[in-house]
């Protein structure tokens, strides 16, 4: 009998999960309890709804629930949310994201899209004032448990995302050039999935070809947009360390199972991820692109797929 | 000389290491059974029931080019040719012929007649491996005399000595052991086939099977090369991508691009059946697992695996045999069954559970280490929905079952199975679709042959009309002209 020592699902979503450890860290440092409390939050909703589902399909629901697929998918919506938003948006995306963009497509490694996007895109446009509300103080517990629940009238200093302040302001201000983008919050957390998307390349969780192409995607279009025109378009820095780039990079589009899976197909995937969240960012409707951007890719899976065969030996 | 590298495979180590490689010889088995059908070689039974044969006699001769002679291992009486259990994945059934050893071993005159090899004809040696019952004893069993009598101008002649899988250890043993007898066999490999240089291939992690060979081998034509350990090196087009950097074409030999393969043990077997007269009767087997100290065997071809298991003295816990290698081979449940001369190995392990199954992710580790560039993750998809046109689409026929896929599968999903599932499937269909085809052509055929009939029938019937027609208006015509004449005839008589 082959005994298995590389790896099971369980293990692979668990190193995901140490990966994350970096930039929740730094998104507690910056945003406090209020991000703990969000992940918290959304990971009882997706044991929850995951296990009805999969008992309502009747599946063995601990030996699925303990692959540690949902608890991941609800802890990436979590941290895409902003912190102080309500507690039933977060309930209410992770319902969303497990039921209709997981449980009804047959479950795990059957869904088309990836489920913690597709969860926040359904918030974004369902409730586009909660998830555009960001705070900016560090919050403690008792604060985060306030705001959350609503439990009194405490006023939080929020304000909208840079990203969206890049898109909102620059009406008035005539030139980007102008405007305050430096988010030292942001920076750090991107810079925080950076290190632990290293670590997941480092432990050969994920490969190379995604994460690399997504960001030379976005280097390349925003270096032509930005050479085009100084006063209108982000600086490629900028679209690196703000918004969901390192996240979106390591983490989100590299899940395996709404990406392409061949080595050509991969490198495709991740460039045009990384070209989209540039066009998103710079002409559509919303400051940040990347849960667009990997949605619409994931559709094109398919496609890449069949288009990308390796040549197998002797042929 | 370079080495090149294939895509993917994987270094593992053994589980089960020794101190000392060694080769034990098993007790004498009290009974053997030889199966009729070897490796798509048939043969028939020369022998009957109650016959007293001695071992080393022929007990079957090959129907047709394609089989070997079948020998006995031990002397002893025929006890039955029935139906047996053979290792098979399904544990089939297949005929054999049954032998009760008699303890005495006694052998057949040999002759001994100490001619140089050189001496003899390639057709005589050629034929001399095919009666000695000479096999790949690799582990696909090709025979042998087909391979080297198929070639033509052949350059290079490998000899593999890279273990064929993980834990297995008898070539190992073999060289080290051997290596005299091998690199003897090799050049009367090389004498009949007429390569202009042979590479043994040995493993860098055998160091003592390459400094043991590399001590016999006086001749320039012989070079010995170590290559990395990597697992599905042993696989024979990989093997020749390693070492010369060729790909053999996708459904195509080795042959057909002027190279050969034999494995160490082979040229061992040419040797003892060329120079010793002695046909292939045993081999060596490793046993091995963590249920047992594992060790190499030098044991008789037939003997059961009980037989085999029982020496080695296995732990009291319960057992999972596993015949052929950790990767490749195969689980049985029933251990009567008989050492054939393909069986590298057992593995005899403790029993454990097995990991459940989990859907795949496509996370697309099994197309990292697919040695061939499969995409094992797409291939599952249409295997499993039994989506055969699909599924070659994929390059399912070049699936060489290695099992690579399997082994770093996060989901533990048994892909080779489906795989070879899906094989056995699209065969079964496309003899299907060959006999609709058939019975179509000939349904056509036939059609078209009424039709064809009928219009000749029509043709003829107008034809014949036709003629009738002409015949009778010739015929008119002459009545006329006789008429006329008649007429003439009348009128002349009237003027008179």
């Amino acid at each position: 009998m082959i005994t298995p020592i590389f790896s099971s699902i369980s293990w692979m979503m668990r190193q995901v999960i140490y990966a994350l450890v970096l930039g929740v860290m730094a998104a507690y440092y910056f945003f406090g309890w209020g991000v703990l409390l969000q992940i918290a939050l959304g990971v009882i909703t997706a044991i929850v709804v995951e296990s009805v589902f999969l008992a309502l399909r009747g599946r063995d629901v601990i030996s699925s629930i303990s692959d540690g697929s949902a608890v991941l998918t609800a802890i990436l919506l979590a941290i895409s949310i902003p912190s102080i938003a309500p507690w039933w948006v977060i309930v209410v995306g992770v319902s969303f994201a497990i039921i209709f963009g997981k449980q009804l497509y047959g479950g795990l490694g059957n869904n088309p899209f990836n489920p913690a996007m597709l969860g926040y895109v359904f918030l974004l446009i369902s409730y586009p004032l909660q998830m555009s509300t960001w705070q900016v103080d560090f919050l403690s517990l008792g604060q985060a448990l306030d705001v959350v629940f609503d439990l009194s009238n405490i006023d939080v200093i929020s304000s909208a995302t840079t990203l969206d302040e890049a898109k909102n302001s620059l009406s008035f201000a005539g030139s980007i050039q102008q405007l305050d983008l430096h988010s030292p919050s942001q920076a750090w957390i991107n810079a925080g999935f950076l290190l632990g998307g290293l670590y997941l390349l480092f432990k050969k969780v994920i490969f190379w070809q995604i994460p690399v192409a997504f960001l030379a995607g976005i280097v390349i279009s925003s270096i032509l947009l930005f050479v085009g025109n100084t006063d209108l378009y982000l600086s490629t820095q900028n679209h690196l360390m703000l918004g969901g780039t390192m996240l979106g990079a390591f983490f989100i589009a590299t899940d395996p199972v709404s990406a392409s899976t061949t080595p050509k197909g991969r490198i495709i995937y991740g460039f045009l991820i990384g070209v989209l969240i540039v066009i998103i960012r710079t002409f559509g409707g919303y400051p940040d692109g990347v849960a667009f951007a990997v949605l619409l890719m994931n559709m094109t899976v398919p496609l890449i797929d069949s288009f990308t065969q390796p040549k197998v030996f002797g042929q | 000389m370079a080495n090149y590298l294939f895509n993917g495979g994987i270094v593992i180590n053994n589980l089960y290491p020794v101190n000392k490689v060694e080769i034990i010889q098993a007790s004498l088995p009290t009974k053997i059974v030889l199966p009729l059908q070897q490796f798509g070689g048939q043969t028939k039974p020369c022998v009957s029931v109650g016959d007293y044969v001695l071992a080393g006699q022929v007990v079957a001769s090959p129907k047709g080019g394609f089989g070997v002679s079948i020998h006995a291992s031990i002397s002893g009486v025929v006890l039955s040719i029935d139906k047996q259990t053979t290792v098979h994945q399904s544990e089939l059934k297949s005929e054999c012929i049954t032998i009760e050893s008699d303890g005495k071993d006694k052998w057949i005159d040999r002759k001994n007649d100490h001619v140089d090899f050189l001496h003899y004809s390639t057709e005589v040696l050629i034929e001399t491996i095919q009666k000695s019952g000479i096999v790949g004893l690799g582990g696909a069993g090709f025979p042998t005399h087909v391979k080297i009598g198929k070639v033509v101008d052949c350059h290079t002649l490998i000899i593999n000595g890279t273990e064929c899988e993980p834990g297995v250890m008898c070539d190992d043993a073999l060289m080290q052991f051997h290596p005299r007898e091998i690199i003897r066999g090799v050049e009367i490999l090389l004498h009949i086939c007429g390569a202009k240089r042979v590479i043994i291939a040995i493993e860098d992690d055998k160091q003592a099977a390459y400094q043991a060979l590399s001590m016999f081998n006086h001749n320039d034509k012989i070079s010995i090369n170590q290559i990395p350990t990597k697992y599905t090196s042993g696989a024979e087009k990989l093997l020749i991508k390693a070492l010369l950097d060729v790909e053999i074409p996708s459904g195509g030999f080795a042959v057909d691009k002027g190279i050969i393969c034999q494995n160490i043990a082979t040229a061992k077997a040419v040797f003892d059946a060329v120079i010793n007269h002695r046909p292939l009767v045993s081999r060596i087997v490793t046993v091995t697992g963590d249920g047992v100290k594992p060790n190499n065997f030098e044991v008789r071809l037939g003997a059961s695996f009980k037989h085999l298991v029982s020496i080695v003295s296995p732990n009291n816990q319960a057992h999972n045999y596993r015949i052929g290698g950790m990767m490749m081979g195969v689980d049985v449940t029933d251990i009567n069954i008989p050492i054939s001369k393909t069986t590298s190995a057992i593995f005899v392990n403790n029993q454990v559970l097995k990991p459940v199954v989990q859907e795949c992710i496509r996370c697309g580790q099994c197309s990292e280490v697919c040695p061939v560039r499969l995409l094992p993750q797409q291939l599952y998809w249409h295997a499993k929905s039994e989506n055969i046109k699909d599924a070659l689409n994929y390059n399912l026929l070049d699936c060489i079952e290695c099992a690579c896929c399997d082994y770093v599968c996060p989901s533990h999903i048994p892909l080779v199975s489906y795989f070879s599932f899906a094989k056995a499937l699209n065969k079964q269909q496309t003899h299907e679709q060959n006999r609709i085809n058939i019975a179509r052509e000939r349904f056509e055929f036939r059609e078209y042959r009424l039709e064809r009939n009928k219009l000749e029938r029509a043709q003829m019937m107008t034809d014949k009309k036709k003629t009738l027609k002409e015949k009778m208006a010739k015929e008119q015509s002459q009545k006329q002209k006789i008429a006329e004449a008649m007429q003439r005839v009348q009128q002349a008589k009237d003027k008179k």
